[in-house]
């Protein structure tokens, strides 16, 4: 595990390598990153096959396109793990790509760079959405991983929008305080 | 809206890109605006991506390495390196400055690009013209050699030997010889029938005064005539002379019985 704060630095430095070109920092960024980012394709599409292709899509967007990560506004794992989400939730519900603006992941107040800091909010996030009550939980996993929208959770469960949006509220409610506590 | 706010969860919807076009519109309209919204915009989507980090990690499929590094190998480096693209923020104010030249700019690559590939296409469309005319001229002559040949071999030729007066027409062969590669064509006329197991054989003798060479087997039809289309010889060995004999169906490597016709090569 690396120390706190030698992660970013580590980061912005295999980035300007990339947009110098340098193929070797942007095989680090993979060994970096690349089971990461494929894990969130592969939870939202079950489909290994599909989930490398998001995997792929994602980093090579990095390698052509480094300008798109913005250095100070986020983590660049954070910023390839909402990528990774954002285009697997486009395929599963073939959707055109959405513009990079909806996929920078705004700042922090976790620096998720750090290693050490990214493994403990993880496990704190794991905690936490293991123990919310289970209609939390369920929406949660169905606007997340599924991409559905309110009235979508709404008539696949069968519960009142209202209900639905309450549970959404009080699942990032939970996972707010956890993060900052 | 919620006291003229975007609500928490509206919010992580457009974050989770979960609402409509219009909405996304009216979101990032409100937060340009609100620095409230835009403040917890920014935490929700930070909340939202440590959810994706926490998912179960799971060992990357075979190759798949592997292929990475094919596809950044294959893309050319300068688009590593591409200048820096304007990003649109939400909600920060960015200063603009006049970008009046890009079109200019740009007009002026395409048309550099335009003349580029123009005068890439014309040396394309020569070559291909020139390596067009060569295969249409290989073409006339394998065409014209494969007619040579299947005058010389078809079964159907009439095979006639002139010779003077009303004697019957012995035993002769004619053999074209190309010493440079290797190529020889050898033409047979009023030979007699084999004994059963036995066949003819075509040698070429060598000018250095090596070992004969065997040229190939062959046997006569009804008619008494055979050929021999270039049979697999070595390469840059002149000729001092041709010779046949009869040997056993399976050839020989050397020949066992007298020579039935013979003919010495013109020395150059």
């Amino acid at each position: 595990m690396e120390a706190a704060g030698v992660a970013p630095a580590v980061d912005a430095r295999l980035l300007d390598g990339v947009r110098g070109g340098d193929q070797q920092a942007m095989t680090e960024i993979f060994d970096r990153y690349g089971r990461m980012v494929y894990s969130v394709a592969l939870r939202v599409l079950q489909d290994p096959g599909h989930a490398e292709d998001v995997m792929q899509e994602v980093l090579l967007k990095v390698w052509r396109e480094p300008q798109t990560f913005l250095e100070g506004r986020g983590s660049l794992g954070a910023w390839l793990a909402v990528m990774a989400r954002n285009r697997a939730i486009d395929g599963l519900r073939r959707r055109r790509p959405a513009e990079t603006v909806d996929d920078v992941v705004l700042v922090s107040k976790t620096n998720l760079a750090s290693e050490f800091e990214r493994s403990s909010m993880i496990e704190k996030v794991r905690g936490v959405l293991k123990g919310l009550p289970l209609e939390q939980q369920a929406s949660m996993e169905l606007a997340y991983f599924e991409g559905l929208s309110h009235s979508e959770i709404a008539a696949r469960t069968g519960d009142p929008l209202g209900t639905v949006k309450t549970r959404i509220r009080a699942a990032l409610t939970s996972l707010r305080k956890a993060l900052e506590a | 809206m919620d006291g003229g706010h975007i609500a928490q969860e509206d919010l992580a919807l457009f974050a989770m890109h979960g609402c409509s076009e219009e909405e996304s519109a009216a979101v990032r309209s409100h937060v340009k605006e609100c620095a409230a919204c835009r403040a917890e915009l920014e935490k929700v989507s930070g909340d939202l991506a440590v959810v994706a980090m926490s998912v179960e990690q799971h060992p990357l499929p075979e190759g798949a390495r592997q292929r990475f590094i094919e596809r950044i190998s294959a893309a050319p480096a300068t688009l590593g390196k591409a200048t820096q693209a304007p990003v649109i923020s939400i909600g920060r104010e960015q200063t603009r400055r006049p970008l009046v030249w890009i079109p200019w700019a740009a007009a002026a690559a395409l048309a550099l690009i335009a003349i580029t590939l123009g005068v890439e296409i014309n040396s394309l469309n020569q070559r291909l013209q020139s390596e067009s005319n060569q295969l249409a001229e290989l073409a006339a002559a394998n065409a014209h050699a494969q007619e040579v040949l299947e005058v010389l071999t078809a079964p159907a030729a009439q095979r006639v030997v002139l010779t003077a007066g009303k004697a019957a027409p012995a035993p002769s062969a004619r053999a074209v010889y190309l010493a440079a590669r290797g190529g020889l064509i050898f033409q047979a006329s009023n030979l007699g029938p084999l004994p059963e197991h036995k066949a003819y054989e075509l040698w070429v003798i060598p000018a250095n005064g090596k070992a004969p060479i065997p040229a190939g087997l062959f046997w006569p039809d009804a008619a008494g005539s055979a050929n021999l289309v270039l049979p697999k010889l070595p390469v840059g060995v002149p000729a001092k002379a041709f010779g046949v004999t009869i040997e056993n169906a399976e050839g020989s490597p050397w020949p066992t019985t007298p020579i039935i016709l013979a003919g010495a090569a013109p020395t150059s």
